[in-house]
């Protein structure tokens, strides 16, 4: 009894309780929210980021150009296509390759296989933060099938190093197909019981119906991207913005919606599941056939792995390429991921490595965003926010 | 050796020590835990207990995991008050298992027989939330403490609505002692005679057990594990345990004062009281699992919106269903 001392810090006033959700916390991720909360109420909300920073843009300086494919790769783990893309994309515009367009519909396929993916996993972790573990348990079971597939292409589970300069590593299976057709039709009857378990439930509407609301304009000016952007009622894409690969051939719908709260952004991520599905029918049926490696550099293959390469459709690189240099200059790639808008910047003094190495996240504008919108909330409501920003500390601290 | 089995067939020791008490209630903390996470699994995709005891689904996982909670050291914070970190969790898990000792388990066959058993009940089932908000202070944690305020919120709200209910159902059959409340309802069933009550009182059982979607005091991804954030070993095993109990006392009364109790059990069968009390028992776990079934289907609702809820919501229905009581005694009673 004579020992209990008060730990329990307070304000100055007494009125304010400093709570320190992380980093060994359930629902906290790998970073630290310090908020300060008044009774229920959370006067305000700082994250505390860099717990699992990686210093990825200072080791791609030394790393030489292909290394650095599989190391962009390891920040988001949810949605490595992404920066896998995005890296890839700014590599060949200073490279001035172009790859050829079935390697071109390749790489929109493993995108589009993995934005589904990863809007699974968001919401799943929503799922639980706001304590269905259903939701949690099947979305996670749900994206088994889509790793399977990708898997099939790629031969990795998650970080996939599929795209590499000039083309595609492997090329698609030939009853592939008939697979991503059977997964699409699974995946479209569970949608339907996330509808009438999840979507539909009048707990998680109380739970997610106007809290955390991100206005229009707030959206625009603190620079968010992507799903979180687009539930505020902006129609920005990178795909319909700015278009690589093969989405201006394809034809696909900008999800947005009005209301800019949890649940609006909870159901841009339904919608834009969908959508990834229509996008992915069409991939399909649009496949071009043709290389999936740049006639530039199919040319420097020696013999036996141009051999390899006609027998199994799969390219192995010599390792000449290991030495790839690319000539002085900048350039600058964007890439719509699952998150958001992933943007990669080289510039090269004609070396071996990238002098500079510039890799921008959606997660990291969706930290300030985390901020901004737990003010005056519930103490309930950090994790009904958090989880419906699908943010990810690795990515933000890279 | 009769004589031995003739002094635990005393009610007086039956009912503490067997059913619905000591025993019973050990067996049905082992096995409804492990069903809930089986149920959960089932709807989720997933196995849930599968290895221990491999051909009966991991049918006494919870032996093993009490045996870890047994053998796990408990950690006592430094800076917490260890009086109450120590008693609390011993006194509620007591206090959550008191009220079987009012409950009868067959007709005449009580421990305890007054005619007030009904207000008994409801009284020793009030004194554990106080433990919970001790040992939510003594914890010296702020988890703990936001978790503790928390439970103290949800006993102001559930707690006048749970006793209307019942009281409403007091009214219908004009007693207060559970036995003759069963014995009124010989043909026909409380449900069906005041519905209103027997709904608020089930979803008044989430709410005191801290069952899904009302389970608040204990949010995970929000406090950690609320009161019981510093508990580990054998005390977390009991104060986990508590609430357990508390939905076995509730859902027992739920089968006495809303689903006939032992009938229809015809009264030849009634005397000795086995079968009997093996007819309360698996109504108090129909209604056990759906407590438990709730939580493969709903998230938790914020303390805020449960607080509505029951203020907005269920004491109005609480006191409108003693008005159905009412009109139904006026009607012609039972």
């Amino acid at each position: 009894m004579s020992e209990f001392v008060e730990t329990i810090s307070r304000s100055e006033d007494g009125r304010f309780l400093e709570l320190l959700i992380g980093p060994q916390h359930p629902a906290s991720g790998h970073m630290r929210l310090v908020a300060e909360v008044d009774g229920d109420v959370v006067v305000s909300l700082r994250p505390n980021l860099g717990y699992v920073h990686r210093s990825v843009e200072k080791i791609a300086e030394v790393k030489k150009f292909l290394q650095i494919i599989p190391l962009v790769e390891r920040p988001s783990l949810a949605d490595t296509t992404a920066n896998n893309l995005a890296y890839v994309l700014a590599l060949e515009r200073l490279l001035g390759v172009e790859p050829p367009p079935r390697a071109q519909y390749l790489r929109t396929l493993l995108a589009e296989i993995n934005r589904i993916h990863s809007h699974f996993y968001g919401i799943g972790i929503h799922g639980v933060m706001i304590g269905s573990s259903t939701a949690f348990m099947w979305a996670f079971g749900d994206r088994e099938p889509l790793i399977h597939l990708a898997q099939e292409l790629t031969g990795a589970r998650i970080t996939y190093s599929y795209i590499i300069p000039g083309g595609v590593r492997r090329d698609m299976p030939p009853d592939f197909p008939d697979k991503v057709e059977k997964v699409l039709r699974y995946i479209e009857r569970r949608l339907e019981d996330y509808d009438k378990l999840y979507v539909r439930n009048p707990v998680v509407r109380a739970r997610l119906e106007g809290v955390g609301v991100l206005k229009k304009e707030d959206a625009i000016r603190l620079g968010i991207t992507g799903p979180n952007l687009r539930a505020s009622g902006v129609p920005y894409d990178v795909r319909k913005a700015d278009p690589y690969c093969a989405y201006p051939d394809i034809d696909f719908n900008v999800i947005t919606r009005e209301e800019g709260d949890a649940m609006a952004r909870f159901l841009v991520r339904v919608g834009e599941i969908r959508e990834s599905m229509k996008i992915i029918r069409q991939v399909l049926k649009k496949m071009p056939d043709g290389p999936i490696f740049a006639e530039k550099y199919y040319k420097m293959l020696p013999p036996n792995l141009k051999k390899y390469y006609e027998e199994t459709k799969e390219v192995k690189f010599p390792g000449i390429f290991a030495n790839l240099r690319a000539p002085a200059g900048e350039s600058v790639a964007r890439v719509e991921g699952g998150r958001g808008e992933v943007v990669i910047y080289i510039v090269s003094k004609g070396g071996m490595n990238p002098y500079r190495f510039r890799i921008v996240t959606p997660s990291f504008r969706n930290a300030v965003l985390f901020e901004h919108l737990v003010r005056n909330v519930r103490v309930a409501d950090i994790p009904a926010i958090y989880g419906s920003l699908d943010y990810f500390p690795p990515e933000a601290d890279r | 050796m009769m004589d031995l089995l003739d002094l635990i067939l005393q009610p007086w020791i039956f009912i503490p020590l067997i059913f619905p008490g000591l025993t019973t209630a050990f067996l049905v903390l082992l096995g409804i835990i492990w069903a809930e996470r089986k149920i959960a699994a089932k709807v989720q995709m997933r196995y849930g207990p599968l290895y221990v005891l491999k051909p009966l689904g991991g049918a006494i996982q919870m032996i093993a995991d009490l045996l870890r909670y047994l053998f796990a050291e408990p950690i006592i914070p430094k800076d917490v008050d260890k009086l109450t970190f120590i008693f609390a969790p011993l006194i509620l898990f007591g206090l959550s298992y008191l009220p079987t000792i009012v409950l009868p388990a067959g007709p005449g066959f009580t421990a305890i027989s007054s005619e007030m058993s009904l207000l008994i009940l409801l009284g020793l089932l009030t004194l554990s939330p106080v433990f919970t908000m001790i040992l939510a202070w003594g914890s010296n944690n702020k988890f703990s403490l936001i978790g503790g305020l928390r439970e103290g919120y949800l006993v102001t709200t559930y707690e006048i609505p749970l006793f209307l209910s019942a009281l409403s159902m007091a009214v219908l059959y004009g007693t207060l002692d559970i036995t003759a409340m069963v014995e009124a309802q010989k043909n026909v069933w409380g449900i069906f005679l005041n519905p209103l009550a027997a709904i608020v009182f089930l979803v008044l059982i989430l709410i005191s057990t801290s069952k899904f979607p009302f389970e608040i005091a204990e949010a995970e991804s929000e406090i950690v594990m609320g009161p019981f954030t510093e508990y580990s070993g054998i005390f977390y095993g009991l104060v986990m345990g508590a609430s357990y109990l508390k939905l076995y006392v509730l859902s027992l009364l739920y089968a006495l004062i809303f689903l006939g109790g032992w009938y229809p059990l015809p009264s030849f069968l009634q005397n000795p009281p086995f079968l009997a009390g093996i007819m309360v028992f698996v109504k108090g776990l129909v209604i056990m699992f759906i407590a438990i079934f709730m939580r493969a289907i709903y998230p938790r609702y914020r303390i805020d919106q449960a607080i509505q809820i029951g203020w907005h919501k269920l004491v109005p229905l609480a006191i409108l269903s003693i008005f159905l009581s009412l009109l139904v005694v006026y009607l012609g009673g039972v």
